[in-house]
Order: C-alpha cells, then structure tokens, then sequence
C-alpha cells in the first residue's frame, strides 16, 4: 500500500472511530442530563415496574443495575416495602464494583432480618467480604452479619466480631465493637465470649475505637466495671483524644465507675480531701470543656457536678452560659439544666444574670424556664435589676408568660422582704391597667402579699401610707368594678371580708371599715351574673360583715337578700354555702331567717363571739400553691429531666462508697509511662518492681516539684512512638502476673497501709510524673520501720 | 435506645426521607410525625413548638421516647430519641448532620434531597449505626465513604462503566482514609495552589431597656477556615490581641495544650471549610490587661484575675452600635407608633439593617411611613439637610412591609451611613375591639462588612514541615441582634 492510501485509511478509520465516540458520548451524555435531575425520577417510581427491575438486576450492565439499586433504595427511603426483590439483589453481593456493592449491602441491611433464610443462604459471601482488602466492604459486611436476627447464626457471628475485633483498620474495629450489643441482644448466651472480646477492644490504644468499646460495655456488661480497672488511668488520660460522640460515652461510664469504685471527696469546713484518681477523672475531663460539641460539654459539667467538690463548679459556669447562643434548640434544654445546678448552688450563677435575660422572640418554654432562672438567682444584690425585667415581662403578649412574671413579683418580694414596696407599687400600677389577664393576676398575687405583711408583723414602717395593706385592700375594693376576673373578684371580695374590721387608724362606722358594705352593695348588683366561685365569696362576705355588724339595718337588708338570692341558686355549692350561712347567723341576726321560717332549727346556736370565730379565724394563713416542686432532683443529662415525665430509661447514679475499692487494682503495666504517683504497694510488690525499674530516672523520696518535672521529661523521651512503648510494657507483663497474685493476699494489709499512705501521699505534688517503681523503692524503704508500730 | 433516626419532612408535615428505623417497630416513625405535625398545629407561634417533644409509648412493652427536631432550610428535621440518652447529644448530631449535608450539596433544600436521594440515604446509614449511636461524622472521611456525586463520576460511569471499579478498588481512593493517620484528614492530598482562608465572622447579642442602657451585650465570634493544603501541613496562628479572646472552644484537630500555654493556636486541619474556632470577645480583659501591664509588673496573674472577673462582669460590655428612639401610643383600638435608628459608627456604613416589630394578634390597618432623616456622608444625600420625600418608593432606599403570618412589621433599610437616621412612623388598628398589644421590644439586625468589634489580628500564619507557597487570607465580618425595649 502507498503512503498515501495508507494515510486514508487512517484518517478514514480515524473519523469513523471519532463519529463512534462522539455518538456513544451523545447517547450517554443525553442519558446523563435525564441524570442530572432524575433522582427525583426515582423517587417516584412506581412499583408497577416489578419486571422490569427485576431484569434490570439479573442484567450483565453494571449500569443497569446501578439504575434499579438506586430504584429500590429509593423506594425504601420512602418507606415502601421492596422485600420481594431480595433474592435478586442478594446475587449482586458479590460484584466487583463498588458501588454496586454498597447499594447492595444499604438494601441488605434493611431487609436482611425479614428475609433470614434468603439472608443465610449468603453467609458465605459475607465471611468471605469480611477477608476483603478493603475496610470498608469488611466493616459493611460484619453490619450485615450482625443485622441478620436469627439466632442460629450467633456463633457466626460471634466469629465475625472476635476477628475484626482484632483487625488492623481502627474503622473495622469500631464496627465490631458496635455489633457487640447486637448480638448480644440477639442471644445472650454468647454474653462470656463477647466479654472476652470487650476486654481486648478496651485495652486498644486507637482512640478512634475506644468509643465504641466503651458503648458495647454499656450495652452487653453494664455492671461489669471491674473489668475497668486496669484501663481506668488510660481511659482518663486518652478521654481528650478521643472522637466527640466517644467522649460522651467514655466520661458517662467514668462516673459511674468513679462513684462505684473511688472514695467519696470529703469536703470540711473549707477543706478538701479528694483521691487522686478522682481528681484525675476531673482534670481530665476540664479540659472537655475546649471542645465545640454541646454533647461534650454537658457530659463533663456531668461527671463534675456529680464527682466533684464545689470547689470545681465555677468551672462549669462558662461553658454552660456558652451553650445559650449555640441555637434556639440547645438554649431551651441547656437552661434546663443550668437550673438544676442553679437550684442546689445558685452563688455559682448569680453573678451571670445578665445572660439569661428574655427576649421576646424566644420561644414559650425557654421564656418559662428564663424566668423560673432568673428567680432562683435573686439575691439582695442584684435584685432590682431582676424586679424590673419581671415588670417589664409582664407586658408579654402570651398569657402564660405574663401570668408567671407577676407571680415572680410576689417572689422576688417574698425572697427579699427590702423590695417589698417597689413590688407593692408595681402590682398597684398594673390593677390600674386594663389588660385582663395582668390585673387579675396581679391582684392575686397582691392578696399573697399583703397576707403575708398581715400574718408577720413587721408591717410597721413599710413605704408610704398608701402601702399599707389596708389602704391597698381599700384601693383594691374601690377598683371592684374594673375587676372581670373570676378569680380576682374572688379574691378582692375575700379580702375585704377578711379585714373588714376596722383598726384605728382607718375611720370606720360601727367598727366596720368604711368601704366595706359598700363592696357588698356593690357586688349584690350583679349577683346572678357572676360565677360561682365569686358567689361563695359574696355568701361569706355578707357573713362576715354581718357578724362584725348586726345591728345595722342596711347590712342586715342586703345580707339577707344576698342569701335569699343563694337559696334558689342553681349551684349545689351556692346553695349549700347559704344555708350553712343562714344557720350560723341565727344565733346573731334572728332577723335573717329568710321567709320567716318557723321552724326551729335543732342543734346549737351559736353566739356572736363564736361565729365571729368560725368566720374568722384560722383563715389568714397564706395558701400558696406551688406550681412544679418536683420531690428529688431530676438527673442533670437524662431525657426525663427535659421532658419532666418518667421516661422509663433512666440509667440510676450509684450513690459514693465510703472508702472505694483499694486503688492498687488500677495499677497495670501501662503505669510505669507517665503517672502522677498514688503509691500503694505493699513491700513484696516493690521487690519485683525493683527488677523491672530499668528507666535511668531515680527519685529521691518527698522530692518537690522541679525534680519532678525535670524526670517527667524522661518517660516522655524514651517513648515517642508505640513500638518502642509496646516493647518496654512487654518485659514488665510476666512480673505483673507474679505480682498480681501476691496482691490478693496482702490486700488487707494493703488497705491498712493504704491509708496511712494516702496522708503522706497528700504533701508530695501530685505534678511529679516519676515513674513509680523507683520512687517506691525508696519511700517504702523509708517507711517500712515505722510500719510494724502502728 | 438512643438516637433512633432521622425524619426529613417538608413544610406541609409529610416525610420526604428517613433512615432505616431497624431497631424500633414499624410504626415508630409514624407516631413521631404525628406528634410533631400535632404540636406545630396547636402552637400559636411557630417558635413556641417545645424542640423536645415528649411522645407517649406505642404500646406496653415499648418505653416512652422523644422527639428532638430542628428546622433545615425549608424541611423539619426530626430525630426520635429514646432511653438515657441526653437531648443535646441529638441536637449535636442533627446539626452535624447538616453540617455535612451542606458540605455535601451547598444548599439545602426539599428538592435538593429529592434529587440526590441515595446519597443522602448512604450518608443516613453511615452517620448513624442501627444501634443508635453516631459512627462516623467527620465530613473529610465520609467523602471517601460515600462519594459525592459530581458530574465527573457521573460522566466516568457513563462512558465507561468498567472504569469504577479499579479507581474504587482497594488501593483507590477509599483506602484514603483508613490508611491516613489523622482521623480528620484524608492522606495524599495534593492541589496545585496551596491556600488558606481565614473569615472571622462575629456577632453582637444585645438587650437594651427603654432608657438606652445596655442591658447585657456580649460578642460571640467564630474563626472558619477554608484549606486547600497538599500534604500533612502542621500550621501555626499567632494573634497580636489574643487577650480579648475568652471562652474559647475549638475544633478538635487544635491543640490544646498549646494554646494554653502560649495563645498560640497549632492544628493540622482538615481539608475545606471548617470552624477553627469559637470565642467570647472581652473587652473588659483588654482594658484590665492593659491597665496591669501599666501598674507594676510583679503583680502575680492569680491577684489580678480576681480582681478583673468582677470588673469583668460589669463592664464586659460591649457598645451598640445602633441607637433607637421608639415611642407608641395608644388610643381606643388604634396605636401609632414612631421609630427613629440612627448609626453611632463613624467611618463605615451598616448594613442590611432590618428592624422588626412584632404588632400582636388581630392588628390590622398598617399604615407607615419610611423615611429618611439628616445626616450621613454626602455621596448619597441630595444636598445637606435635604429630606427625601416620604412615602416614595426607592427614594431614601428604606422600605417597609407587613407579613401577616408573623403578624410582624419589618423595616428595612439596605445600607444606612455612617452617623445617619432613619424614620418610620406609622399607625395600625386592632381588629378585635381591644387595646392592640404589640410586643414591647424592637428586633434590630444588621451587618457590618469589613470589621470586627473585637478588632482581633492574626499575626501571623505559618506552615511547618511543608514547604510550599502559601496563599492566605484574612477577612472580618460582623452581625447584630438586638433587642430593643420600649
């Protein structure tokens, strides 16, 4: 062929092949713009194209079957049964492309417990996957054994989990420590063998994992906490490296095994006494208090609300008053809890009042709960400030809102009895006002306080004149008609009737107070519009001053009226009340038995003295009704403490033990690395560890800290990486064996020792991270003579 | 037992997508919805739905549970939750899981999901086991977990199918993450301009009364990051004013140790955006630092701490930049009301400024009035102490509108300049024959481009253990929420 032809040939082939793929890219490429917007198409697929999705799947195109997955997959994200294709789906397992086989196992994971046989029939493909070189498809495929619910395959499974526990990728490990629970679930049987399996996934030293681990030992062997001592320290220690959700979990079971495990902090009289180990459990988890999850956050306030001295509750303050702007959502359980702590320590928030002030474009619940906060925290202080935001939350459009900040008015004056006539004023100012719900709820709380001023003496020199509880009972009865409340009525009309009787100051007709009968005339006007609350009030009304009264004709005129009118009431209440009344005053005011009953009524009468002192005695004590005083604290970080109801979950904080369990179990190899030095050994112990002291750091006994901090370097030097660390721990394990056994028998003489230790110990500076066994050498050795005299 | 799943729903209450919900009874999600659907119906505000719904048990056997939710983009959010488990670690994951979604899709929004819908459930099931507890959050490894669906893949799968499966294969990409010694950062990245931009974005929360006094005011602010870095970078941030920063809290690639020795923030970060960090501005540190530093030196930091936190606590306050004068009155069933803003900047302009006023059930009849009032720099006003004419549209560029929904009047005024006021006067009625009862509060908002009140500098940015160009960038921005009460 020549040159030329040839160059044809090329440049003809080179064309047709250029038309070629410029016609498949156009036929895809028009099949991607559907693409581009067709995840909706999918969505929206129904379910009449049953054959048509199962030949899409049974197709040789991988993208075929990609189209009819992501079908299903939508399917299922809408909720939609799609279990009949189980069988279809399941022969795709084993495809090469991944993406496939991540729709697969989405689509396995949900329907594989409703089809378990199916399920089983490709367990084989799973084990296999879980040899796979990539930890994605063996952590995928342990899920999937795991969610298969049949409990014959539980060895399996149980297999699955014990390998992967042990794989190299912290991912696969995190998976494995996840399907613990449910297997456990599943069979409890298994429960010795995944203890077994938790026991080596707790001593793992990825952080990634830890979490989890920690989760699997809730799930499976809650009670099991003696299976932390050995990683206690670690735990503590690594808790800042860990992910957040896992930081969560692990300062959860720290607290409880502190409060399980570790002596209680003893606090007198200023003074301080906290174990070590407890104390580093707090420090350790302070430093959570950098972290930007509010989970986090709360867990550690958490673990020192409940683990620690007051000394470290200011601590907790910042933090809390930083979840406040995080979101709406986290301001409203957030407060909750800053509550709770505020309710047993409020000197620890009082000064930060000012962030808990309400905005009127909060929501309902975080209004209420600002408010209730606000009140906790008065002090003589800061009190004004808080008076006037409650006057001015009482302008709020929601009902609720405005009646809880008037009865915070009555608080703050019945907390700080110096505010009490600027409360008085301010409840005085808003009766003149005419919105309904502020003036009834303002004379209620009024009748608290001046019931209150009535009942302790110390009305003496309170305010102006206008303050006196007289006179503002005077001003609340000439306001009688601009009440509409029920229930304000009621109570102006109680109090009227209450205090009727005239004192000197005030200028009064036959010893009853000038405006008194008044109110009645008043109130007998519209006497059978009113509700039957305020009609019982009438009834006594009428009574009392009766009673105070007999001789007058015009009360005499109008009470008797009044109970004529209750006679033939159409309420039981009413009527029964008249009667009762009627009876009474038979004795006082003969004039009263209405349509001159003749019939003489059997029983005592009594005299007027003695009616006077069943209408009017005994009734002034204060009834306050208290809204929410729940009877124990509710748990600070439980569901039950938001939601106020028995949630049915709550995990119960095991209370402290006096003196904990000897701290000597929470030695471990792992010690010699960084510790700050509790020292309790026994002397056979420090024999052994003399041998494997091979760290070139000796420490002279009761050093302070710079020596300490200068050897505190030296274990950092010598283990900057894990292989050399993991070399060193290795010779020290066969001691340790030895070791362990000989504690047993000395436990006693331990404890004994322990404490006497535990005094010394206090002096050292707990900064000095020596390595223990040199400096045990030494201070047992200076301590071993005075021992035997103890 | 613990967090049970997630619902998206739309805003007529109907789901759109949900996780797998394996581990509850098939009708658990149901009853969440309804619980929500109910309390959003009976709520007179849509801001008064409790976030922590409380939904009673489905049958004996069963506990009760809750129902945390949160609004995203235009849907609701929902996440049953049940047992010990603390609503805050819900509402953690809820907003790590918008987080992601944004990261993942710019935007969200009902069609959005409607259209990516597998990734979404991919990402469903790999941020939540079935067990109840969150697996992996961090966006930079679940990028390589469930790949973004992006028009390369997209075209790769078209045109040749086969091509998937060597790039996913073990020793892809995928093996990226579980191979990276850093949980948060993927391993051998490589980009050809190496770049970082640093945003500090602040915002002043204020409450002031009717005499003008600020009643608590305090600057939050946030440092985000955006890194296009190749490699393992270990980066250095210096502050010149780092006192002023307080109550800090970080994203956990920092150091922490670092930073409380020396202020100096070390991380290596993960790659895209992500928030550095969180901080209080504290004037009142600044004032007391600067005032010790000019007393004696020997002072022990301890003595000067304690003396500072209760100077703190009073002047940690930070000004407003704004000033309102609002006066309201009331006749019969009418109120009319005059609103005046005035800007106490010097040298910048405020912007977007939005005031809201809440008028309270049943008002009808708005009738208003914006205009502009003296003063401002000149390049915009018509000749000094010209007044625009009121009530034209675009003349003095405030406007006003009524939404009847909210029953809210919001003023807005895009750009309002430097030591210039604004007016608005106006009258409404209340339908029922009652006193009208607006709010006693004006919600004010606005931003600030260009500036931060806590003036913080980054000094410098370095890059350890990495040698290449670096271009950085640094930018400040703050906004405002105030309320102000009359």
């Amino acid at each position: 062929m020549s040159g030329g032809q040839y160059l044809n040939a090329i440049t003809e082939n080179a064309t047709r092949l250029g038309q070629r793929i410029q016609e498949s890219f156009s036929e895809h490429t028009r099949d991607l713009a559907i693409n581009r917007g067709s995840g909706s198409a999918y969505l929206d697929t129904v379910d009449d194209g049953g054959k048509a999705l199962r030949t899409q799947l049974d197709s040789n195109s991988d993208r075929e079957k990609l189209d009819a997955l992501k079908r299903l997959v939508a399917m299922i994200s809408k909720g939609r049964n799609v279990s009949e294709y189980f069988a279809q789906v399941v022969k795709n397992v084993a495809s090469p492309n991944l993406e496939i086989r991540k729709l697969v196992y989405i689509y396995l994971l949900r329907y594989a417990e409703q089809e378990p046989d199916l399920a089983l029939l490709s367990i084989n493909t799973f084990q296999r996957d879980l040899a796979d070189s990539n930890p994605l498809i063996r952590a995928m495929a342990l899920r999937v054994l795991s969610g298969i619910k049949v409990p014959m395959i539980g060895s399996i499974v149980v297999l699955a989990i014990k390998k992967c526990a042990a794989d190299l990728s912290p991912y696969v490990r995190k998976t494995a420590s996840l399907a613990i629970p449910k297997c456990y679930k599943l069979d409890p049987s298994h429960q010795p063998a995944l203890i077994g399996v938790i026991t080596t996934l707790l001593a793992d030293r990825s952080p990634v994992s830890i979490g989890s681990a920690v989760i699997a030992f809730e799930g499976v062997c809650p009670t099991r906490l003696d299976l932390l001592h050995q990683h206690y320290r670690r735990l503590c220690r690594t808790l800042i490296e860990l992910d957040e959700w896992g930081q969560v979990s692990l300062a959860h079971i720290l607290l409880r095994y502190a409060r399980t495990m570790l002596p209680r902090p003893i606090v007198k009289d200023g003074n301080e006494e906290v174990e070590s180990d407890v104390k580093l459990l707090l420090t350790s988890v302070q430093a959570l208090f950098q972290s930007r999850n509010p989970a986090v956050i709360l867990s550690a306030t958490r673990v020192i609300y409940y683990a620690g001295t007051p000394s470290y509750l200011p601590s907790v303050v910042q933090p809390l008053l930083r979840l406040l702007i995080i979101s709406r959502e986290v301001e409203r359980v957030a407060l909750t809890y800053i509550a709770i702590i505020a309710k047993s320590s409020p000197s620890v928030f009082a000064p930060y009042y000012s962030r808990f002030l309400m905005r009127t474009d909060d929501g309902l619940q975080v209004k209420l709960a600002k408010m209730r906060l606000l009140l906790s925290l008065i002090t003589t202080d800061a009190h004004q400030v808080i008076l006037r935001e409650m006057i001015d939350y009482a302008d709020d459009t929601n009902e609720q809102v405005a009646s809880t900040a008037i009865h915070g008015i009555g608080t703050c004056a019945t907390s700080v009895p110096e505010s009490t006539p600027q409360c008085l004023t301010a409840l005085i100012d808003m009766i003149k006002g005419s919105n309904d719900i502020v003036v009834s709820n303002a004379v209620v709380v009024l009748k608290n306080l001046i019931q209150m001023q009535l009942i302790s003496s110390v009305q003496a020199h309170i305010g102006t004149d206008a303050h006196r509880p007289i006179a503002i009972i005077a001003r609340l009865a000439q306001r009688i008609d601009d009440i509409n409340h029920a229930q304000a009525r009621a109570c102006v009309l109680w109090l009227v009737g209450q205090y009727a009787a005239a004192s000197e100051n005030s200028p009064s007709l036959n010893g009853v107070a000038l405006w008194a009968p008044d109110v009645l005339r008043k109130a007998t006007k519209g006497f059978a519009q009113e509700t039957p609350l305020v009609k019982l009030q009438i009834i006594t009304l009428a009574a009392k001053l009766t009673v105070l009264d007999p001789l007058d004709k015009v009360l005499g005129l109008l009470s008797g009226y009044v109970l004529s009118l209750a006679r033939y009431d159409l309420n039981y209440d009413v009527r029964d009340r008249a009667r009762m009344v009627t009876a009474l005053l038979a004795g006082v005011a003969p004039a009263m038995s209405v349509d001159g009953d003749p019939e003489e009524r059997g029983g005592v009468v009594l005299r007027r003295e003695q009616v006077r002192m069943v209408l009017f005695d005994g009734k002034s004590s204060l009834v306050v009704e208290n809204q929410d005083t729940p009877q124990e604290e509710p748990m600070l970080a439980t569901l039950s403490a938001i939601t106020e109801k028995p949630m049915n979950a709550d995990s119960i904080l095991p209370d402290w033990l006096e003196h904990g369990v000897e701290s000597s179990l929470r030695d471990s190899t792992e010690e010699t690395a960084s510790v700050p030095a509790p020292l309790f050994f026994s002397s056979t112990q420090t024999q052994s560890r003399s041998k494997t002291s091979s760290t070139p750091i000796i420490l002279s006994p009761r050093t302070s800290s710079p020596p300490g901090a200068t050897s505190s370097s030296g274990p950092k030097a010598t283990w900057t990486d894990l292989d050399t660390f993991y070399a060193d721990s290795k010779s020290e394990d066969e001691d340790e064996d030895e070791d362990e056994e000989e504690e047993d028998d000395d436990s006693e003489e331990e404890e004994s020792e322990d404490e006497e230790e535990s005094e010394g110990d206090e002096d050292e500076s707990p900064e000095g991270t020596a390595p223990e066994g040199s400096g045990d050498i030494q201070q047992d050795g200076s301590r071993s003579l005075p021992e035997p005299t103890r | 037992m613990g967090i049970d799943g997630l619902i998206f729903l739309d805003n007529t209450g109907r789901p759109i997508i949900q996780s797998g919900f394996r581990a509850s009874p098939s009708a658990y999600p149901l009853l969440h919805i309804d619980a929500y659907n109910n309390a959003a119906a009976k709520a007179a505000r849509p801001g008064d739905v409790d976030p922590v719904l409380y939904v009673q048990a489905y049958n004996i056997s069963d506990g009760p549970s809750a129902c945390c939710h949160i609004a995203c983009g235009d849907m609701r959010l929902l996440c049953p939750i049940s047992g010990d488990v603390d609503p805050l670690f819900a509402f953690a994951f809820l907003q790590a899981f918008i987080d992601i979604l944004n990261e993942y899709f710019g935007n969200i929004s009902a069609a959005t999901l409607k259209d990516n819908f597998d990734t979404v459930y991919q990402l469903l099931e790999e941020t939540l086991d079935s067990s109840g507890q969150p697996l992996t959050t961090s966006p930079n490894a679940l990028r390589d977990i469930v790949l973004l669906p992006s028009l390369m893949s997209k075209l790769l799968s078209a045109a040749a199918a086969n091509f998937t499966s060597t790039i996913n294969a073990g020793s892809g990409p995928a093996a990226g993450t579980f191979s990276s010694q850093i949980p948060w950062r993927k391993a051998n990245l490589r980009y050809a301009s190496n770049e970082v931009y640093v945003d500090v974005h602040e915002e002043l929360r204020a409450i002031v009364n009717k005499h003008g006094t600020a009643l608590s005011s305090n600057v939050w602010g946030k440092l985000e990051a955006n890194t296009k870095l190749s490699g393992y970078p270990d980066c250095t941030l210096t502050f010149s004013n780092s006192h002023v920063l307080t109550d800090c809290v970080f994203h956990p690639c920092v150091r922490l140790q670092k930073w409380n020795r020396d202020r100096i923030l070390s991380f290596v970060p993960p790659d895209g955006r992500f928030t550095l960090m969180e901080y209080r501005y504290s004037p009142a540190a600044s004032a007391s630092s600067s005032a010790a530093a000019r007393l004696t030196a020997t002072t022990p930091a301890v003595t000067t701490g304690a003396t500072s936190s209760s100077l703190a606590i009073t002047k940690d306050t930070v000004p407003v930049p704004i000033a309102a004068k609002i006066s309201v009155e009331f006749e019969e069933n009418t109120a009319s009301f005059d609103i005046t803003l005035t800007s106490r900047l010097t040298s910048r302009a405020i912007e977007h400024v939005v005031a809201e006023l809440h008028l309270g059930e049943g008002a009808t009849g708005i009738k208003c009035v914006a205009s502009r009032g003296t003063g401002g720099s000149s390049a915009f006003s018509r000749g000094i102490g010209a007044m625009d004419v009121p009530g034209v549209p675009g003349s003095s560029g405030a406007s006003w509108v009524f939404d009847s929904k909210r029953m809210v009047l919001r003023w807005e005024i895009p750009s309002m300049q430097s030591s210039s006021s604004w007016n608005i006067q106006g009258s409404f009625t209340s339908a029922t024959s009652k006193r009208p009862r607006p709010s006693h509060a004006l919600q004010i908002r606005f931003e600030i481009a260009t500036h931060t009140f806590s003036a913080l500098k980054v000094d410098q940015l370095k890059i350890l253990n990495e040698q290449y160009k670096l271009f950085k960038g640094v930018r400040g921005r703050s906004l405002g929420d105030i309320e102000w009460r009359w």
